[in-house]
């Protein structure tokens, strides 16, 4: 499994992937920084740029997962894959895995704006703390239907699109209709900056992720005996 | 051992394999021949465990595909078909890479992953990236992928196809090294691959298996025409008039007619009696003059063709 996941990373980091998505990011994220902590709010609340960050989010995860089990179908790579001794499970958690870690180093980077902040007087750690972890579950949880949607179909582009429209539309559920409140992950997101780690979102953003993983699966193994 | 028996594979209410048996012992290697679309690939596949099988149970050493695919996997190489490779990796980084999802023990992997690049005959290039290769080196990189483990059971699917004659004859030549001490299966649509490097032939034709057998016994299924080819000048056309000369000939039929005059015709004879000494002699008399003369062999080619037809009927 590991040998996946070094072999994803590398997929990430020789290829122009993994600087778009992390480059992308903390250029939207820094033009936030600027305007809305240092021009608006002239505070040192260094959590409020992860409500636009949430935001971005959106439209970046898909960018590192749309490649995951679609470009190897497509390539016929998948064949590889699929006949080593490797169980799917691993593959997917594998795969999984590597588009987390891109993402923790994203976040890492991030701590930029915290050392910014900190020259001019100490943000709140803990409320820092929180918000990472928050927006770590909620990455994870993107990117797990983001390897679910491109499970689904061989081309890159879908995946892409059905990703971000899926991530689009549960923004807006909730104003459908209440009942919808709890499948808005930027919802469920939002009270982490707050400092507030709530056991009922973290757990909903945990099984969503379990989910989507679970599914994946399913899809591959369905395949076994459709394809 | 492999052990397929009774296996089905339906897409919808496509049958894809219908009804397939066949075993392979040890150490043998054998053919999968058949038209495009014939099931090669699916059969393949099914034994690989890529796909699943609708009906039926294969056996490697009496292994089910299905109840314990992780060990099976274990004993087999697989070359798919159209070389799919990690075209981003060098090639030493795809054969490590391969090495290490096959789960080969880790102190062993370096030593075998080089010994690998040596049998393939591919260590001048091992710190290129793979996309720059030419398709020669990119079959032997996927063909290194597939024995870094050292398995029991080589499966190549069209291992020639694609490359020039000369990598063909180099391929072919690492498939039968290799198959001193694997059991391998290889597919192909080209029948004297088939022939040259397997010791048996599975023809398969729309799902289902018609012919198992060596080349040899294949040929000679279907070797009781005896016929000659001539290519003779005859401006007078005397041959319309040869079979009553020769009383074996049963049936002159112009095959070609050359540019240059000549003609070329195919003299069909009695069963077991051998023409051309008599040909030679009546011909000469008749002012027949004679520019080539050639036993037509039978090849696994007819074998096929009419083996196909006689399993369609």
């Amino acid at each position: 499994m590991i040998a996946v996941i070094k072999k994803e990373l590398k997929g990430y980091f020789l290829s122009p992937i993994g600087y778009i998505f992390i480059g992308l990011f903390l250029i939207m994220m820094s033009l936030i920084f600027t305007s809305e902590i240092l021009g608006y709010y002239k505070s040192n609340n260094f959590e409020y740029i992860f409500f636009s960050g949430a935001t971005i989010l959106t439209f970046v995860i898909p960018v590192i997962t749309m490649r995951a089990f679609s470009e190897e179908r497509k390539n016929g790579t998948e064949q590889l894959l699929m006949t080593s001794p490797l169980s799917l499970t691993r593959i997917v958690l594998a795969k999984f895995i590597a588009a987390t870690i891109v993402v923790v180093i994203t976040e890492i980077c991030t701590l930029l704006y915290f050392a910014v902040l900190s020259y001019y007087s100490m943000p709140n750690i803990t409320i820092t703390l929180c918000t990472l972890l928050g927006f770590l579950l909620l990455a994870m949880s993107y990117i797990s239907l983001g390897i679910f949607a491109s499970s689904i179909t061989e081309n890159q582009i879908v995946a892409f699109i059905l990703t971000v429209g899926l991530l689009i539309a549960s923004w807006f559920l909730p104003e459908v209709n209440s009942i919808f409140d709890n499948f808005s992950l930027i919802n469920i997101f939002s009270g982490f900056p707050y400092g507030q780690i709530n056991i009922a979102d973290t757990v909903t953003m945990i099984s969503f992720t379990a989910l989507c993983l679970i599914l994946t699966i399913i899809v591959l193994q369905r395949r076994k005996s459709v394809q | 051992m492999i052990k397929v028996e009774n296996v089905t594979k339906k897409y919808g209410t496509f049958t894809a394999v219908d009804n397939i048996s066949f075993k392979i012992e040890k150490g043998e290697i054998v053919g999968l021949l058949g038209a495009n679309g014939a099931g090669k690939t699916t059969t393949m596949n099914m034994i690989t465990g890529f796909i699943e099988q609708t009906d039926g149970k294969i056996l490697i050493d009496d292994i089910d595909t299905l109840k314990r695919p992780k060990k099976t996997k274990r004993k087999i190489g697989y070359m798919p078909e159209g070389v799919p490779l990690y075209t981003d990796l060098t090639v030493k980084e795809f054969v490590t890479y391969m090495a290490e999802i096959k789960k080969v023990n880790r102190k062993e992997i370096k030593e075998k992953v080089e010994k690998v690049l040596k049998e393939t005959g591919i260590e001048d290039v091992k710190n290129k990236l793979i996309k720059n290769l030419s398709r020669g080196y990119k079959q032997r990189v996927s063909l290194a992928g597939t024995l870094v483990n050292d398995p029991e059971i080589l499966i190549l699917d069209e291992p020639t196809v694609g490359l020039d004659p000369k990598q063909i004859t180099e391929i072919r030549s690492l498939i039968k090294k290799f198959g001193q001490n694997h059991t391998v299966i290889l597919s192909s649509h080209i029948l004297s691959e088939v022939s040259q490097i397997c010791d048996k032939v599975i023809i398969i034709n729309k799902g289902k298996i018609i012919a198992v057998d060596t080349p040899k016994n294949l040929e000679e299924r279907v070797s009781n025409d005896n016929s000659v080819y001539v290519t003779v000048e005859d401006k007078e056309n005397k041959i319309d008039s040869i079979k009553d000369k020769i009383k074996n000939i049963k049936e002159v039929k112009l095959v070609e007619q050359n540019n240059d005059g000549t003609k070329k015709y195919m003299i069909l004879g009695e069963k077991d009696k051998d023409l051309r000494k008599e040909i030679f002699e009546v011909f000469a008399k008749e002012d027949i003059t004679i520019f080539e003369m050639k036993k037509a062999d039978s090849t696994l080619e007819d074998a096929f063709m009419k083996l196909i037809e006689g399993g369609e009927k």
